[in-house]
């Protein structure tokens, strides 16, 4: 699959963030919070994902998505 | 058993390629109630959240685009096929005018960073001496102060931007201020002969701007354009 970015951007720390890994946040920000929704419960559990977004503080809708998930993990873990 | 749901479509009969999708299951054709779906078999209750897992949902959307325009469900959609020709069919038309509207177009994704310094602007300026007793409204004033002026600041590069690519935008979702971090968040339709002139104007934009800090991609199936309702609920497991 080609890249679809046209720009990479750095962080706050000042680095570069590498394209992969903007490639898979955008890929999460669009098939986890966009798209057709036939009623009903979607489950998901997240194994991979959190030790990207953990790794990169930054800016996508869907890392506020996954830090709720990590939240909720450690609550729980309490 | 049940189905994985990638995307919806119509007027394709057969797939060109073999594709592997959530969990490495091959995916296939599904023609219901008049519209194409690639799906594929899915044994288990929760899908995994990983980076394959995700790519390849993407993939699969993706491997139609060149073709035609699908409209994607939902990482994790898990049906048995009774519903789906149930949804299809009670969706009919819905689904058809979602499909009219993004026909022949692809979506483009506009994110817009708040910068660091924007951030924290309107904290410090109004940074004054004060006393003990005042300090907890004053806080709590510069933080709704900041918040408007952010808000105000966000609606504003909005519209700056629209007018820059107004005339080859079919369609747009803006969000602004979506997260923290996040000014704004805007996906375009745009038509496919038109991408290019986008993204030129969208570069001239860019460089009007160098203070601003943009993520821009695509072209993208139209996941922002795809919703028809909000009836859903989700939950998270955790594995």
């Amino acid at each position: 699959m080609s890249s679809p970015f046209d720009q990479i951007i750095i962080n706050e720390t000042g680095e570069q963030i590498e394209e992969t890994d903007l490639s898979l946040l955008e890929t999460l920000d669009h098939v986890l919070n966009r798209g057709l929704v036939i009623a009903g419960e979607i489950t998901i559990s997240v194994a991979d994902i959190d030790l990207i977004f953990l790794g990169l503080n930054v800016l996508l809708s869907s890392v506020e998505t996954a830090n709720e998930v990590l939240r909720r993990r450690e609550a729980e873990t309490k | 058993m049940k189905l994985y749901a990638y995307c919806l479509t119509e007027g394709i009969d057969e797939l060109t390629d073999d594709l592997a999708g959530v969990a490495g299951a091959t995916v296939r054709l599904l023609k219901l109630e008049g519209f194409s779906l690639l799906v594929s078999d899915f044994a288990d209750e929760i899908v995994p959240l990983t980076r394959d897992n995700a790519l390849n949902h993407a993939a699969v959307v993706r491997s139609l685009l060149d073709r035609t325009t699908p409209l994607p469900f939902r990482f994790a959609t898990l049906v048995t096929e009774s519903e789906l020709r149930s949804y299809l069919a009670t969706r009919r038309d819905a689904l058809q005018a979602k499909l009219e509207l993004v026909r022949g177009c692809v979506e483009m994704s506009v994110k817009i960073i708040w910068d660091r310094e924007w951030t924290e602007k309107p904290v410090r300026a109004a940074i004054v001496e004060e006393k003990p007793g005042t300090a907890f409204l004053s806080e709590k004033r510069r933080e709704i102060l900041g918040s408007e002026t952010r808000a105000a600041e966000a609606k504003k590069i909005a519209s700056w931007l629209e007018d820059r690519v107004r005339e080859t935008v079919r369609e747009a979702r803006i969000n602004t201020n979506p997260t923290d971090k996040l000014m704004l968040a805007v996906a375009h339709l745009v038509e496919r002969g038109s991408v290019g002139e986008y993204q030129a104007r969208l570069k001239a934009a860019r460089s009007e701007r160098p203070e601003l800090h943009f993520l821009v991609s695509g072209p993208w199936a139209p996941y922002s354009f795809a919703n028809i309702d909000l009836e859903y609920t989700s939950r998270f497991g955790v594995s």
